[in-house]
């Protein structure tokens, strides 16, 4: 009787593990381009509005998808201080309070990281330059995370299954 | 002639610009003694080379250990990384949006304070479209002096006709010419019973945000009630502009001199609006070899000028002369 629960518990536990591992391969194109199109916001307050930069990082946090926000949010609190504090800092603040909890690989973040070098400190045309590289960085690694979704998805959620299974076989 | 040298009633202006400047020397000057920093009226930052303090009569450098000093070879030098920082707080992050201002070459703190900015122009078309590499910063310290108007101000009130007279002021720089207008402004625009003057519509064309050093649109400095100011236009343009839409009863502007602004200033005055501006010049003689100001002066329109100087201190005032005299 112990063994039977003991056997549900194993193939749940990894059937659980391979559906998480799976929801983070699922996750991670769909927050990129949520990422993109907030970039995409910002330019727009950048290049038609000129609007200051830490107005611009409120005003995205309040209409861009949740996850996104946080970002924007801790950026433009980090602005509004005005403890001194470059645009460079303030975004890397967002990212570290982002990279908690996010789907987003270390080689995403090093994306987002390489446009905070260049946020605010130039005029309009360059500002939308950079904006437009990071955005067809992402564009590019939406794609790869595409396929790779589609590829472990559906192998991690029956991987998980099957090897708590196999476990179960092995031991019983 | 009224005598009066100008004080700031402003509590120490010169803390509002500290927070702007990058940590280290904000520190530098922190350890200054107070009474010192008051009589600061510019801080000057050029990169790789000394952190330097404009006073009244002379200008000092900063060393090290934060005292002042007179030889460069201890002074502070500026790093590129204090400029970046520079930029970055006084942009608030957002070059891209100042353009305009960098074009012209200043912009404004809050509080008022003036920025001038100097670095690489980038031109189109054979005119400055912004500027980059900036590596000089000149801040100035802006100070409002209410009350710097009031022994003015009885000379300039046409009693009979309860109104004010058209005036130029004139000036060198420096001198408390934007100080005394700023606070003629407010105090026409207010009303000054004692001078048996009630408020007026007071249009401002503020060019260069000197006179009521708007920042985003809205005056830092008191500039009267009644007071519309149109911020960063040009003058000629900015009158004609004013005189059509806020009907105004008194147009007031900064340094005028351009044939220009000379034609603005007389449609104005033949519109029944009165005028009250500036003009650069230490004499009405040197005036009058300038071939727009001679034009004024045969319009015989203006009817006060008050020549300013500092032969007794900031603002004082040489003389008042009567237009309908000369």
């Amino acid at each position: 009787m112990f063994k039977l629960i003991g056997a549900v518990m194993v193939i749940v536990a990894a059937g659980l593990a391979g559906m998480a591992l799976a929801n983070a391969y699922a996750r991670r194109p769909k927050e990129l381009r949520q990422m993109r199109s907030a970039l995409q916001m910002l330019e727009t307050e950048i290049a038609y509005t000129a609007t200051l930069l830490p107005d611009a990082f409120s005003q995205i946090s309040l209409r861009c998808e949740q996850a996104v926000a946080r970002l924007f949010d801790r950026a433009a609190a980090e602005l509004k201080k005005m403890s001194g504090c470059t645009a460079r800092e303030a975004w890397e603040a967002g990212i570290n309070e982002y990279s908690v909890g996010t789907a987003l690989t270390e080689s995403d973040l090093s994306i987002l990281r390489n446009l905070g070098n260049s946020l605010g400190v130039s005029d309009q045309t360059d500002q939308v330059k950079h904006l437009h590289l990071a955005m067809e960085q992402l564009k590019a690694t939406v794609e790869k995370a595409e396929e790779e979704a589609t590829r472990n998805v559906k192998l991690w959620n029956y991987l998980g299954f099957l090897g708590g299974l196999m476990v179960v076989l092995i031991l019983y | 002639m009224p005598d009066s040298c100008l004080r700031s009633s402003v509590e120490k202006p010169v803390q509002e610009v500290l927070p702007v400047l990058p940590g280290n020397i904000r520190r530098l000057l922190d350890r200054l003694p107070e009474t010192f920093l008051e009589q600061v009226e510019e801080i000057r930052l050029r990169q790789g080379r000394p952190l330097a303090l404009g006073l009244a009569r002379k200008d000092v450098f900063v060393s090290n250990d934060g005292n002042i000093t007179g030889s460069a070879s201890e002074a502070y030098l500026v790093t590129p990384a204090d400029i970046d920082r520079l930029v970055q707080v006084i942009s608030n992050s957002s070059l891209y949006a100042l353009e305009e201002e960098l074009k012209n070459g200043f912009l404004t703190l809050p509080g008022g304070h003036r920025v001038g900015v100097s670095g690489r122009a980038v031109m189109e078309k054979g005119k400055v479209k912004t500027l980059k590499h900036l590596s000089c910063f000149n801040i100035r310290i802006s100070k409002e002096i209410i009350g710097a108007a009031d022994a003015v101000l009885t000379h300039l009130v046409d009693r009979n006709r309860s109104t004010i007279y058209h005036t130029i002021l004139v000036s060198p720089p420096r001198c408390g010419k934007t100080t005394l207008l700023r606070d003629l402004i407010r105090q026409i625009s207010n009303g000054a019973p004692g001078s048996g003057l009630s408020g007026f519509t007071v249009g401002v064309v503020d060019e260069r945000s000197e006179i009521a050093a708007c920042y985003r649109g809205i005056p830092q400095r008191d500039v009267g009630m009644r007071t519309d100011v149109l911020d960063g236009c040009p003058k000629a343009e900015g009158m004609m502009l004013l005189l059509r839409v806020m009907g105004p009863q008194v147009i007031a502007t900064d340094e005028i001199g351009r044939q220009g602004d000379i034609a603005a200033l007389e449609e104005v005055m033949n519109a029944g609006v009165k005028v009250l501006a500036t003009v650069h010049g230490s004499s009405i003689a040197e005036l009058a070899d300038r071939p727009s100001l001679a034009y004024l002066f045969r319009l015989r329109m203006v009817e006060r000028f008050v020549i300013l100087s500092r032969s007794r201190g900031v603002g004082t005032i040489e003389e008042i002369i009567d237009g309908k005299s000369l």
